[in-house]
């Protein structure tokens, strides 16, 4: 399997959906700018025409004042000031012809904009004008130029059209900005996982620490990660295992079962290499057997199938099965177990872990040893320390110890599959138990603290 | 005993099938689940040898349509998935017992020993007699002659169950699922220890015949007879 390159080139970008999601935001900035300058452009424009109309009207009002026999004058007076007050004026008799002013044509009565040729250049300027009939019939204009009104109006536009565009120039940046960093993380999720695919199984996804989505969701494959590494490593471990363990058991049986029919002589010695061939297929069997076992528990979904264990009674029988055994070579086994103790599990592969140990105990410790086995409750949870004063295991080893078929050089003249232990580390990861192995000063001290889950 | 022997495998089928008859047990071969099912209703069988992988009709199909039509013969199922699981899920469907392969002849025949006479005794029993010695079931006592032996609960349980099979070979794998509960053996001298001291209770300070006997390569034999 291999991941679509496209997904992971730097060309990717203007396919991403953070890209499209950048450009979606884009549009929506430069929606809002737009409705931004069409509320404040009208606004502007209403209140800059309502001043001129004001003033307009301001004026006119001023202009009928006057008695009409001076209007002419008054008109002509404000017309030839210098400067120019912004206003123009015009008086029209009641034929409609112009008696003074600048505004050429009569408009209709009250408000209208007329166009007109400027003096003097040829540019045609739009005029706001309020005629006003007098009482003699004849008709009063005042107007003003509306270049000031339109001179904004495009300074509006102007500035909105380019602010606009920086807006959205800027939240495509933005987006692009952002559509690459969550590119470039998941890039590197897409990346750990090609070389997973490709056989690195040490491969993790980055974790940046600033504890974010991307960083649980790093946590998260991480994790799972862990996991099927443990997993295919314990398979390649059992797989090399049993290549190299079980070959040599099938070895030695082969040679004896050449070395019989070369050298048998009679049917007793015939059944005496027969006999020992069956051990050995025996003990291959067991091995087998218990690296089985081992894988199952392994595999095991985590505490599924458990139930209340009454810890103090499973450990009460066991005492009475093994007592006689450790007694038996004259070693002292010394019990402190606290009653009542209940823990949370598998009665039948706790029994076993703890049978486990006690063999352990049995097998590697010379007769007149102690063992002790002891259960104390614990505020949370409760713990088992099994000791003896064996020869131990050296504190370099401890940890090597729980991986399968390890056996110490001690432990290879005695009889064992070298599983014991491993079966041990199984079954107390299933049920969350910290196992450690220490010194007992002499001699071996395995402790198994439960401890008590939140869940349960 | 009637047997009917359902196995895929030709090898297997005839070396256990040859193993039985030469114990003088009449054996019915059988090769597949469908063949083996009809066999196994038309015919009377005292036991039913069950691989649990079969073609045509798995073991669990078999054991399921045998029971639910009310077949009483015992079933002891062979199987290569010897786990726990397995096990259980077997027993729940109605197995008297369970063996996983490879297995020693010898074993599967003390099973089919141990299974076939089981039920004739068990539930209405109130008390065993193997000799000078009597086991009260209910009050967990056991006498010879006129002395009471006191037992531990494991001793008690052991010799319960060697007496129950009296005169039969047991296994150590019977005693150790049967009596301790354990499914698998890497209890080594356990039985042979917890055995040996039952052995000193009930037979030192006795001067009737040895009971409780080692029989090589097999298992233990509780049995009043004289060899």
């Amino acid at each position: 399997m291999r991941l679509r390159p496209g997904m992971t080139a730097r060309g990717g970008l203007l396919r991403s959906a953070a890209f499209r999601l950048a450009m979606l935001q884009a549009l929506l900035f430069a929606l809002i700018a737009l409705m931004l300058f069409l509320v404040s452009w009208l606004a502007a424009r209403h209140y800059i025409e309502n001043q001129l109309r004001q003033a307009i009207a301001d004026e006119a009002g001023e202009m009928a004042s006057v008695p009409a026999d001076h209007r002419a004058a008054a008109v002509q007076r404000a017309l030839s000031q210098v400067p120019r007050n912004p206003f123009d004026y015009s008086v029209f008799d009641r034929h409609g012809a112009l008696m003074v002013g600048d505004l050429l044509k009569q408009p209709r009565a009250g408000w209208s904009v007329i166009e007109q040729h400027k003096a003097g250049t040829g540019d045609t300027q739009r005029i706001l004008v309020f005629a006003n009939a007098l009482d003699d019939g004849s008709m009063m204009v005042v107007g003003r130029d509306l270049e000031s009104v339109e001179a904004l109006d495009s300074l509006l536009k102007q500035v909105f059209s380019w602010a606009g565009l920086a807006a959205v120039v800027l939240a495509l940046a933005g987006g692009m900005v952002t559509a690459g960093g969550y590119l470039r993380r998941v890039e590197a999720i897409a990346g750990a996982a090609s070389r997973i695919v490709a056989g690195d199984l040490d491969a993790r996804v980055a974790v940046t620490g600033r504890n974010d989505e991307f960083d649980r969701l790093a946590f998260a494959l991480n994790g799972m990660l862990e996991r099927i590494q443990m997993l295919v490593e314990g398979l390649r471990q059992v797989s090399n295992d049993i290549a190299h363990d079980l070959r040599t058991p099938l070895t030695h049986m082969r040679q004896r079962l050449e070395a019989a029919m070369d050298e048998a002589t009679s049917v007793e010695s015939y059944g005496k290499a027969c006999e020992r061939a069956l051990a050995d297929v025996d003990s291959v069997l067991e091995t087998f057997a218990a690296l089985l076992r081992i894988a199952r528990i392994e595999a095991r979904q985590r505490r599924a199938g458990f139930s209340q264990v009454h810890l103090s009674r499973l450990l009460e029988a066991l005492v009475d099965d093994y007592q006689p055994l450790l007694e038996g070579e004259g070693r002292r086994f010394i019990v402190e177990i606290a009653s009542g103790v209940r823990v949370h599990g598998d009665a039948l592969l706790l029994t076993q872990m703890f049978a486990n140990l006690l063999e352990n105990a049995l097998h590697h410790t010379p007769p007149g040893a102690s063992v002790a086995l002891k259960l104390h409750a614990k505020p949370q949870g409760c713990q088992v320390v099994i000791e003896d004063t064996g020869p131990g295991i050296p504190a370099a080893e401890r940890a090597r110890v729980l991986k399968r078929f390890v056996r110490l050089d001690a432990a290879r003249s005695t009889p064992g599959t070298g599983l014991g232990l491993a079966l041990v580390a199984a079954v107390a990861d299933l049920h969350n138990i910290v196992l450690k192995l220490g010194d007992a000063e002499p001699g071996l001290r395995v402790q198994l603290d439960f401890v008590e889950q939140p869940d349960m | 005993m009637k047997i009917l022997l359902v196995e895929d495998d030709a090898d297997t089928r005839s070396y256990v099938s040859a193993g039985l008859q030469a114990r003088g047990h009449s054996v019915d071969e059988s090769g597949d689940g469908n063949d083996g099912l009809l066999r196994a209703t038309q015919h009377d069988y005292d036991v039913i040898v069950l691989d649990r992988m079969l073609p045509a009709r798995d073991g669990m199909s078999v054991l399921r349509n045998l029971r639910s039509c009310g077949t009483h013969a015992k079933v002891l199922m062979l199987t290569a998935l010897g786990d726990v699981d397995a096990r259980i899920e077997g027993m729940e469907a109605g197995a008297d017992d369970y063996l996983g392969k490879p297995f020693a002849l010898n074993e599967l025949i003390a099973r089919l020993n141990a299974i076939s006479r089981r039920g004739a005794h068990t539930h209405t029993l109130t008390c065993l007699r193997i000799g000078d010695m009597e086991l009260d079931l209910i009050l967990q006592r056991v006498h010879r002659g006129e002395r009471q032996i006191h037992l531990h609960p494991r001793e008690w349980d052991l010799l319960k169950f060697l007496a129950l099979h009296a005169d039969e070979v047991v296994t150590r794998a019977m005693l150790l699922e049967h009596v301790w509960g354990y499914q698998s053996s890497p209890h080594t001298n356990l039985v042979d220890t917890h055995v040996c001291r039952l052995r000193g209770k009930i037979e030192r300070d006795f001067l009737g015949p040895r009971m409780l006997r080692t029989i090589r390569g097999e298992g233990y034999m509780l049995s009043a007879k004289r060899d």
